[in-house]
């Protein structure tokens, strides 16, 4: 394989967030159509979405995170420390707290390579089918992993794998490209046990990984950068809540793709200076449309929450035009890890915040709760109820095993509980090849049209039995 | 390929209903049956409160119609197959459930079955994904928590001694079991891969004292019996099959089954020791965890590599056959790793995926499989 080794997606993505990065923050809508007509087909497809004059902003300030993240990770390599490449149900901030490393995201890393680059994902996912691995692999994570194990990519010196518990195809992979790279792993296992003593293991595991991460990176955590990072997790954490908030106000006034931002950098930079300069921005731009009352459609026609992920491989077509359709997007499952405040008064305390953060984790705290089922269940309920959502929808991302084994319940029990349909749908979240974006929209306007618009117009009328007369 | 004796007649028979004679027999005197599936469920603590520990099985069961209404398209077809039988009514001489995580879909389809039957006893043994000391020592809790689930719900008490009894009488088993594959793995095998799957099935759907006496009848009539006519000795190594049709069908083309790293199989019990006589329940905790050969464990696979390959080595096979259910992440990402391992050590190897319980599969693997043997024999 590697006399045809190609360029890895890390590589190609950071070059072009490169770029990106040199972009001024008052870019003219002139400039935005210059620019534009430079980037290939793919790409401008993408940059087109993000540079609509309501998320120009805010894309700008997450693009530019990113980029610095990537930038971050390459410098981090190249100056001898070690670049850690983790799970997204992994707190980020945990490896921020070493000075002796870096951390990269594999599902951010695969979202960003199919949203940016010319050809989105799929060359890396055929690497990893060509190694031979099953093609029901989540391409979250196999995209990104595809390039590692099969192109000239930038490669990391270690796996945290957060997975076990969680997510049977994510550990899996993540533990392949370990033995595969040769590189060490190390594993936080969630267990599915919510009582204390789940809680004590999970403690005693966290506290385990961090003396292992110690003696791998050859470094003591040292409380007052730890200190540090915590207080602009706090930070990060105040914003979050900020935005939730801001999401109840009718219309939403929260652009739709600020669902992806926010845990794009709940994955990345939770803990950094650009993570909370891009949550800042996000808020500021949701606060003043709320002042102004903007929405992007004449009226808000249905408040969706989606239960567990979205799709990524089209944002014109599916953030902007769910909202430019009066769908607002609440968020999704990936949104719902409840961040609290972490006690900076010690480093016992900072540890036991960083366990209850990782413990908290989306996946973690749902599918990976005692529960499968009513873990996920307890959360969207909350999450519908107090977002004022009227309907919800389920990607169906067919490489999520876990979801889907419990998805039925969850569609029960939430009409049961909230009266809130479930939309079921079917798809690859990265990959265009396995349902369209057409038959996405298609399947989202029926719905709507026809189960969620109704359901508030329809009148009860009482059932009558076989022969009943009617009332006068 | 080999005369049946009387034995193995019975086991055969016995093996291919999910409510068996004994199973019958047993409710019949008003006694109780605990499902459970995973190997990692020390069963030794279900047969000590004088309960009968079943092992679901699907038994290449190819419906699913009702499951799939619960579980979807993309879970393993094995675990929609177990669950269409939970739902439809087979599987209702069961009179409560052990959850184990195993593996989404397995945690899936417990939850599923219990959410639409609601049994009134369903305990989850929560296994921990790698062998540490903290992991042990959680998995220790957790031994007593299910001993405790179990006698309180039943109203009796599950002493030391009875456990002791009964874990001697498994570690039996185990030497018999043991006995049985010295018999298949022989360069003379006495018995096909399908015959020793049954008997291994069987041996988890029925009182250990009943087994215990099959399998004694069974090892005296294959101890002198020559298996012929096969044209390579294979291994099957991967996910929960307990489909002895897919096995014949592989020995019908000329492959013979001599050896196996199946949950079904060798993995239930051939590393699995008698543990101390001090603390049973402690003894238990680490008969499992510290054996379980499971893909779902993680920090592990090289266990599992150097035990397939051990087993290749001790059965003198000519060829590998791993195998995977659709969708099955597990064993589908391992048996990758395993390939690359086992053709490192220049032993050939076929890689299967398939839908389980399909009849429609038969015909495409029974070609793979024939061209694996040209290839090989």
């Amino acid at each position: 394989m590697s006399e045809y080794k190609q360029a890895g997606l890390f590589d190609r993505v950071a070059s072009l967030l490169d770029v990106v990065s040199l972009i001024p923050d008052d870019i003219s809508d002139e400039e935005v159509e210059g620019l534009l007509s430079l980037l290939p087909p793919d790409t401008g497809h993408t940059m087109q979405a993000l540079f609509i004059p309501r998320l120009r902003a805010a894309s700008l300030a997450f693009l530019k995170m990113v980029s610095k993240w990537l930038f971050a990770a390459r410098g981090a390599a190249r100056e001898g420390r070690k670049v850690i490449l983790l799970p997204f149900n992994f707190p980020p901030e945990i490896v921020h707290v070493f000075g002796n490393s870096f951390p990269i995201t594999s599902e951010v890393l695969s979202t960003l390579g199919v949203v940016a680059l010319e050809g989105q994902g799929e060359r890396y996912w055929d690497m990893a089918m060509g190694l031979g691995l099953p093609d029901h692999m989540c391409s979250a994570n196999t995209i990104e992993l595809g390039s590692i194990l099969g192109s000239d990519d930038f490669k990391p010196h270690a796996v945290i794998s957060g997975a076990p518990g969680g997510c049977d195809v994510n550990a899996k992979i993540h533990e392949f490209v370990a033995h595969y790279l040769d590189i060490p792993q190390f594993i936080l296992e969630k267990p599915t046990d919510d009582s204390e003593r789940g809680r004590d293991l999970f403690n005693k595991y966290m506290r385990g990984l961090m003396r292992t991460l110690e003696e791998f990176l050859g470094e003591e955590l040292d409380e007052d950068r730890f200190r540090m990072v915590m207080e602009k997790a706090n930070r990060c954490t105040e914003l979050y809540h900020e935005l939730w908030d801001l999401h109840k106000a009718t219309p939403c006034p929260v652009p739709n793709l600020f669902s992806l931002f926010l845990y794009g950098t709940r994955f990345t930079m939770w803990g950094t200076d650009e993570g909370v300069r891009t949550l800042q921005t996000m808020v500021d731009v949701a606060r003043e449309r709320l002042k102004e009352k903007s929405y992007p459609a004449e009226e808000e026609v249905a408040r969706t929450l989606w239960v567990y992920t979205s799709y990524y491989y089209d944002f014109t077509n599916f953030f902007n035009w769910m909202e430019e359709k009066g769908y607002t997007h609440l968020g999704d499952g990936l949104d719902c890890f409840f961040p609290q405040p972490v006690d900076t008064s010690s480093m016992e305390s900072m540890i036991e915040g960083v366990t209850e953060a990782a413990w908290n984790m989306p996946m973690n705290r749902q599918v990976g709760g005692e529960s499968m089922s009513i873990s996920w269940l307890e959360d969207i309920v909350y999450a519908c109820q107090d977002l004022k959502a009227d309907c919800a929808i389920f990607c169906g991302h067919h490489a999520c095993k876990q979801t889907w084994s419990v998805a039925s319940i969850l569609r029960t029990e939430l009409m049961k509980r909230t009266g809130v349909p479930l939309l079921i749908l079917q798809g690859d979240s990265w990959m265009k090849q396995m349902t369209p974006m057409s038959v996405i929209q298609r399947d989202i306007d029926e719905f709507i049209t026809n189960v969620v618009a109704r359901k508030g117009k329809r009148k009860r009328r009482p059932r009558r039995r076989e022969g009943q007369e009617q009332d006068a | 390929m080999g005369p049946r004796g009387k034995a193995m007649e019975e086991v055969i028979r016995q093996s291919e209903m999910i409510e068996n004679d004994y199973v019958k027999k047993w409710k019949s005197e008003g006694k109780k049956v605990l499902g459970y599936t995973c190997v990692m469920t020390p069963a030794e603590v279900i047969e000590a409160a004088g309960l009968l520990p079943y092992r679901i099985r699907a038994l290449g069961n190819p419906h699913t119609e009702m499951a799939d209404a619960h579980l979807s398209r993309f879970n393993c077809s094995f675990c929609r197959s177990c669950l269409q039988l939970g739902l439809d009514g087979t599987y209702e001489f069961l009179d409560g459930l052990i959850e184990s995580n195993g593996c989404d879909h397995l945690r899936g389809m417990f939850e599923n079955w219990q959410y639409v039957k609601e049994f009134d006893f369903f305990h989850y043994l929560k296994v921990p994904h790698i062998m540490t000391r903290d992991a042990m020592e959680y998995f220790e809790g957790e031994m007593e928590l299910y001993r405790k689930a179990i006698g309180e719900y039943f109203e009796v008490e599950i002493t030391d001694r009875e456990l002791l009894r009964v874990m001697e009488e498994y570690s039996l088993i185990r030497d018999k079991l043991r006995v049985l594959y010295e018999i298949r793995e022989g360069e003379n095998p006495g018995m096909t891969g399908a015959e020793a799957l049954a008997v291994i099935l069987l041996g988890s759907a029925v009182p250990a004292g009943v087994f215990l006496d099959l399998l004694d009848r069974v090892i005296e009539e294959r101890r002198d019996t020559d298996i012929s006519g096969y044209r390579a000795r294979l291994i099957l190594c991967g996910a929960a099959t307990d489909e002895v049709d897919f096995i014949r069908e592989i020995e019908s083309v000329g492959g013979l089954v001599v050896t196996d790293a199946l949950c079904y199989g060798s993995r239930a019990f051939w590393t699995v020791e008698r543990g101390g006589e001090e603390d049973p329940l402690k003894a238990l905790a680490h008969m499992y965890l510290e054996n379980l050969l499971c893909p779902r464990m993680f920090d592990d696979y090289y266990s599992r590599r150097d035990y397939v390959l051990a087993a290749v080595s001790r059965a003198n096979v000519d060829g590998a056959i791993l195998v995977h259910n659709k969708f099955c992440d597990v064993h589908g990402v391992d048996n990758v790793q395993l390939r690359m391992d086992l053709e490192k050590n220049d032993i050939p190897v076929l890689q299967l995926e398939k839908e389980y319980g399909a009849k429609a599969d038969l015909g495409r693997i029974k070609t793979r499989v024939q061209a694996f043997l040209e290839k090989i024999g």
